[in-house]
């Protein structure tokens, strides 16, 4: 890497997309699920009147002690896990010093050198790219208290602030990635995963509205010049409040950063690392109001707290609380159930109750002997049509989904035994969900009787002998034709098996 | 070490006037190099280092509630207050 290569206008006109990679690392701030907060007994709630949740600890009044919320640690071992990290059976405090009137005591209680979660990795499959894997590598994941909340006059009247010092003191575990991403849409894909994964293992509710999960991105170029890489200023983009506004503002700054080098030639070594903010509402990022001297943290170990000794045996009891990861589910539906990755991901990506449901389904209709040629694609065409519809329709979760995994499946088990077809099993749904999920209730209410044999034949006999124009063109070729009698044969009874009466038909007339 | 003591004022949010700002840069060094001879203290490479007089660890607390101060209490404290907010100078004042 050369970092004080100078270069032309002419040289520089000359790079092209392909000359660019962009280089991206995250720092997402989770939300851990505490009751109370990292040091002190006060609760953690969002959305409480202002300035109700607080006590001398977290407001940092002279003579007051912090003491470790055990249950954050747990917390936090428990993700380092989940995201392959090597957790440090010795983890300590640090007070990263700034003034800001939302930070009471004048300092974070964080932790500097020795992290409790070390070097692990997230692997992200790209949907776009036949789920092929890319392992993304985590520097570390450490400990921290929350600051509070300012809100500032916006009138530009330099009104004073107001200070609400609820969230101060609310546990947040800091995930740093290496500088690994290669683009906006691998960011937003390692965001959507690590989610997901901090559902599964219900560390943190993730609400990106309450704040439960915020991120930031350091983004810079290497630029190919004539064969010597040049890397552009890193720039860190805050207030990503959403995983879309993450990729696009990665995408709109790798942009901004290749026009501007352009135009000036700095490179990483010409200029400071800047802060730049997501402005949503305008779609691009604009240069922060802070200040442009380097940071001074100064960093050191916080003399109000002690260190954090965990055995292995105690992280080995933590790992077998992570009962569900979902690249574990994954593999299990497509080495089990025979599911495509993509049918996979629609099912994975809901979360463990709906895969549970859909494990349900599809092993029902395995024991049921079903004769279908893949129960599991079957099961999962009706979890992703018709209950994913309606979760999404009635806006609530699978719990509250009337009909049990149990039913589904002998419902499911009805068709495929051919007592009805799947228009006339989707009625019978809807049926269900309506009025109670007996199955046998929704089947007679729509009127449904299986139709013996000796009904069919009879039924297609006198549909032959009333359509003889179409029979002679089937017998003409024009076999599709079929379709117009088997309309006919449904309205003369609702319940009959139009494949029965196809197959019917065509051997009465000896096609 | 010619701006330690303007630096640390800076960082402080303390207002150094250049008169005062010879003697406390002199008194800090004096500060400073006095630690600095645990520098010539030969150490071997494999020894951990030292975070805290106290020896003992895991002061941890179960995750429960208790009540928070009433409001009304924790804002007297403060300079200013609307009674639910804490009231300071607008931050980009500056």
């Amino acid at each position: 890497m050369n970092q004080t290569l100078e270069t032309t206008p002419a040289q520089r006109d000359a790079v092209t997309d392909a000359d660019v990679t962009l280089i991206v690392g995250l720092e997402v701030h989770v939300q851990l699920d505490t009751q109370s907060k990292l040091f002190c007994n006060c609760s953690t709630a969002y959305g409480a009147d202002a300035n109700t949740q607080t006590c001398p600890v977290c407001t940092g009044m002279p003579g007051t002690l912090p003491v470790i919320n055990e249950r954050a640690l747990e917390l936090a071992i428990k993700t380092g896990l989940a995201l392959n990290c090597k957790i440090a059976n010795y983890t300590k405090w640090d007070r990263k010093n700034y003034f800001y009137p939302d930070l009471p005591k004048g300092y974070q209680i964080s932790q500097f050198d020795k992290p409790i979660c070390g070097e692990g990795h997230l692997t992200i499959s790209d949907a776009k790219a036949a789920f092929e894997t890319r392992d993304i590598q985590i520097e570390r994941a450490h400990l921290e208290e929350d600051a509070g909340k300012s809100i500032h006059d916006e009138t530009g009247a330099k009104k004073p602030s107001k200070i609400d010092l609820n969230r101060t003191g609310t546990p947040l575990l800091e995930i740093v990635t290496k500088p690994d991403l290669r683009s906006a849409e691998e960011a937003k894909a390692f965001l959507t995963e690590l989610k997901l994964i901090l559902t599964y293992i219900d560390v943190s509710d993730c609400n990106m509205q309450e704040g439960s999960l915020r991120c930031d991105g350091n983004v810079n170029l290497h630029i190919n010049v004539d064969g010597q890489k040049i890397a552009t200023p890193i720039v860190e983009v805050k207030n990503l409040n959403s995983f879309r506004a993450a990729e696009r503002a990665i995408a709109y700054e790798a942009a901004r950063q290749l026009r501007v080098w352009k135009k000036d030639g700095l490179g990483i070594a010409d200029a400071p690392k800047q802060t730049r903010g997501w402005d949503d509402a305008n779609q691009k990022t604009t240069k922060s109001r802070e200040k442009e001297d380097a940071a001074d943290y100064r960093y050191f170990p916080d003399p109000d707290l002690i260190a954090v000794e965990t055995t292995d045996q105690e992280i080995n009891a933590i790992a077998a609380t992570i009962e569900y990861l979902p690249a574990k589910l994954r593999t299990e539906l497509m080495e089990d159930y025979s599911l495509e990755a993509y049918d996979t991901e629609v099912i994975v990506s809901q979360g463990i109750g709906v895969v549970k449901y859909y494990k349900t389904v599809a092993d029902f209709l395995t024991k049921s002997a079903s004769g279908l040629k893949s129960p599991g694609k079957t099961a999962s065409n009706w979890v992703a049509q018709e209950v994913l519809r309606y979760l999404n329709e009635q806006n609530c979760e699978i719990g509250d989904y009337p009909v049990s995994g149990g039913q589904l499946g002998e419902l499911l088990g009805r068709i495929a035994k051919g007592d009805f077809d799947q228009t006339r099993g989707k009625d019978v749904l809807a049926q269900m969900l309506e009025n109670g999920a007996n199955l046998e209730a929704a089947v007679e209410k729509l009127g449904i009787k299986t139709v013996d044999a000796g009904e069919v034949e009879a039924l297609c006999q006198q549909i032959i002998e009333e359509n003889q124009g179409v029979i002679e063109q089937i017998k003409g070729g024009k076999v599709q034709a079929v379709g117009s009698l088997i309309g006919k044969a449904k309205k003369l009874n609702p319940n009959i098996n139009p494949n029965l009466v196809k197959e019917t038909i065509l051997k009465q007339i000896g096609i | 070490m010619s701006n330690l003591a303007q630096n640390v004022a800076k960082l402080a949010r303390i207002d150094l006037p250049d008169a005062k700002a010879e003697a406390v840069q002199e008194n800090l060094e004096k500060v400073l190099n006095y630690v600095q001879q645990l520098e010539a203290v030969e150490l071997p490479d494999d020894i951990e280092p030292f975070f805290g007089a106290i020896e003992s660890v895991n002061a941890i607390r179960v995750d429960e509630l208790q009540p928070s101060y009433p409001r009304e209490e924790i804002l007297s404290n403060a300079p200013d207050s609307d009674g639910q907010f804490y009231k300071v100078p607008s931050v980009f004042d500056e």
